[in-house]
């Protein structure tokens, strides 16, 4: 019999499947593609499961979803620490260096990331409304995230940042960094939240869109990003307003609410 | 049997005729194939826009995708323009113009924290806007000459052929903290006026959590949370109402803080409350206020204590008077336009 192909992470399943075993989208609803061409991220329905290496994460709940991974020895993940919601007792976790420790205090970003290492159960969850994002990420892959995105990661992913350019500090509205996820010989799991409802687009070689920046979520590394000022004022003193322009090829997500920079 | 030439499908929404062969409503995007939700009181319930459903106007299309936080997609064509606060822009193509629209008494629309100008889009492309609460998109067709008030930090976007105004909402009271004489608007210093003229215009509107419409008939009086109010028909009145609980207090200012202010809101018209809505503050003694009612569930002074405005506190006491006045003068010293 025929595979199934995930529509979202083009992972093949087994026929009669109804959540996808890598990403745990719902096999048997349709995609949802905007007239323009966005298409909504899938909604992991409630106690939704996939796998991961030897461990497997179960999506539970769908106003603020909570993911729970159950590691297997060996496997490990990495978050920002206050996004833990539990833990099993027994479960290790130690710290990971990012690097570029005091700029990126400065940048209110987290210098050290906590990590668990299996066996055992941990439980992750932001702090608003939205969609866990699940993203598998081939091998030799790069992925940027906005500031404070990220969920969680495997341990095969390299996590490091990017640091954005003037241009996008002062007007980007992105904030400094980017964290940059990238995987080498091995795949990996990337998990993010995403605030409101995800939408993602692929941008063909040279197609432009531009974004609320507030409104990025994350990208394909091969997609550049630039703010661009738009030739309108948005307030008495009159500031500019910019947008982000992003170049393809690749992905790009966008989270329906966020908080407007620059507002007047 | 239908009548030639009426309608086959009245949208209980939104009122507005169509053939009704969708599945949802080409004016709102409310379901058609769904039975009404309406409470024993009265409260008809608006369905949410299912993902990707599609509202017509002008030669334009809008999409609504997404479920917590909606996503109004816009594709522009012809000589089609909308207007919208610059906050609520999500995504644009990049051959869709922009441009600003200003607005009058932007002093005023700045310390109400309101927008100082809208923006306008033209197109032809696609557009997107989105709010930054979880909620609800409300799609308020609006048929030529029809207008409803609408509180601030509602609005989305608006069709070009719908006119905007925005006026002084007149529902406020004052406090005192020492010295200090304190403001309060409980709907806020201005409300959102929105007419079509001409021809039927599109208003989007975002409100929080789900949100509950109402028919009042005339006289017919209905008291909601100030902050629950999405919008309401022109038509319809809206004044403040203060109720004190009965029971023994001692006079304390416990006798202050067990108040009520409500929002009044008087048929005949539709009103629109969302079921999110700001937790209403501790409005201590009220010192002067807009034209309010007023009741306390004791039976008069002998408990303890009186009116603030001087009289004696009676069941359905009107004191608007004073406060009418009063609210009149300072609507016009606000009044920079």
């Amino acid at each position: 019999m025929d595979r199934v192909e995930c529509q979202w992470c083009r992972a093949q399943n087994e026929p009669g499947r109804t959540s996808c075993l890598t990403c745990g989208a719902p096999l048997d609803v349709k995609n949802l593609v905007s007239d323009s061409g966005w298409l909504e991220a899938p909604r992991l329905r409630d106690m939704s499961e996939f796998r991961f290496a030897n461990s497997t994460c179960q999506i539970e709940g769908e106003i603020v979803p909570v993911a729970e991974l159950a590691l297997a020895a060996g496997d490990s993940v990495f978050f920002e620490h206050h996004v833990m919601l539990w833990k099993e007792p027994n479960v290790p976790v130690s710290a990971l260096s990012t690097g570029g420790g005091l700029k990126r205090m400065l940048g209110g970003m987290p210098h050290i990331v906590t990590v668990a290492h299996g066996p055992g159960r941990v439980a992750l969850s932001r702090d608003a409304t939205g969609e866990v994002v699940v993203l598998p990420l081939h091998p030799s892959m790069e992925i940027d995230v906005r500031e404070h995105a990220f969920l969680a990661a495997t341990h095969t992913l390299t996590y490091s940042f990017v640091r954005l350019g003037i241009a996008n500090v002062l007007h980007g509205g992105g904030g400094m960094y980017m964290d940059r996820f990238v995987t080498q010989s091995w795949p990996g799991l990337l998990l993010l939240h995403g605030y409101g409802n995800v939408f993602q687009k692929t941008l063909q070689p040279g197609e432009k869109i531009q974004v609320e920046p507030g409104g990025f979520l994350y990208k394909d590394s091969s997609v550049t990003m630039n703010p661009v000022k738009l030739n309108v004022k948005t307030g008495l003193l009159g500031r500019s307003m910019y947008l982000a322009e992003m170049t393809g090829p690749g992905r790009v997500g966008i989270q329906s609410m966020y908080v407007h920079h620059g507002s007047d | 049997m239908s009548t030639p030439g009426a309608p086959a499908y009245t949208c209980p929404y939104c009122r507005m005729g169509s053939e009704g062969a969708s599945h949802t409503c080409p004016y709102c995007g409310a379901p058609v194939d769904v039975s009404l939700r309406v409470t024993h009181s009265g409260w008809l319930e608006q369905p949410p826009i299912r993902d990707m459903a599609r509202i017509r106007f002008g030669h334009s299309t809008c999409q609504i995708s997404g479920a917590y936080v909606p996503v109004a997609e816009m594709d522009l064509r012809g000589e089609d323009w909308v207007y919208f606060s610059h906050h609520s822009l999500l995504h644009t193509d990049t051959k869709v113009s922009l441009a600003n629209l200003p607005l009058k008494g932007g002093w005023k629309r700045m310390r109400a924290g309101l927008p100082l100008m809208m923006m306008w889009a033209k197109g032809p492309g696609h557009i997107a806007f989105s709010a930054d609460a979880p909620g609800e998109t409300l799609a308020v067709p609006l048929a030529p000459g029809r207008a409803i008030d609408v509180v601030e930090h509602s609005f989305l976007v608006a069709t070009g052929n719908v006119e905007y105004q925005w006026e002084n909402a007149n529902v406020w009271f004052t406090t005192r903290d020492g010295d200090e004489t304190e403001w309060h608007f409980p709907v806020g210093q201005t409300m959102d006026r929105f007419t079509a003229a001409g021809s039927n215009g599109l208003l989007l509107l975002h409100a929080p959590g789900n949100t509950f419409i109402r028919d009042l008939r005339p006289d017919q009086r209905i008291l909601v949370q100030p902050g629950a109010l999405v919008w309401k028909d022109q038509s319809v009145a809206m004044f403040l109402h203060f109720e004190y609980p009965g029971g023994a207090y001692w006079y304390s200012s416990a006798r202050w803080q067990a108040k009520t202010t409500w929002l009044a809101l008087q048929g005949p018209g539709r009103v629109a409350v969302k079921s999110v809505y700001e937790r209403p503050e501790h409005t201590g003694y009220v010192y002067q206020h807009s034209g309010a009612t007023q009741m306390s569930w004791n039976s008069g002074p002998s408990q303890g204590f009186g009116s603030p405005w001087g009289g004696q506190v009676a069941r359905g006491f009107i004191a608007g008077g004073l406060g009418g006045i009063l609210g009149s003068a300072i609507s016009s010293m606000f009044d920079d336009n």
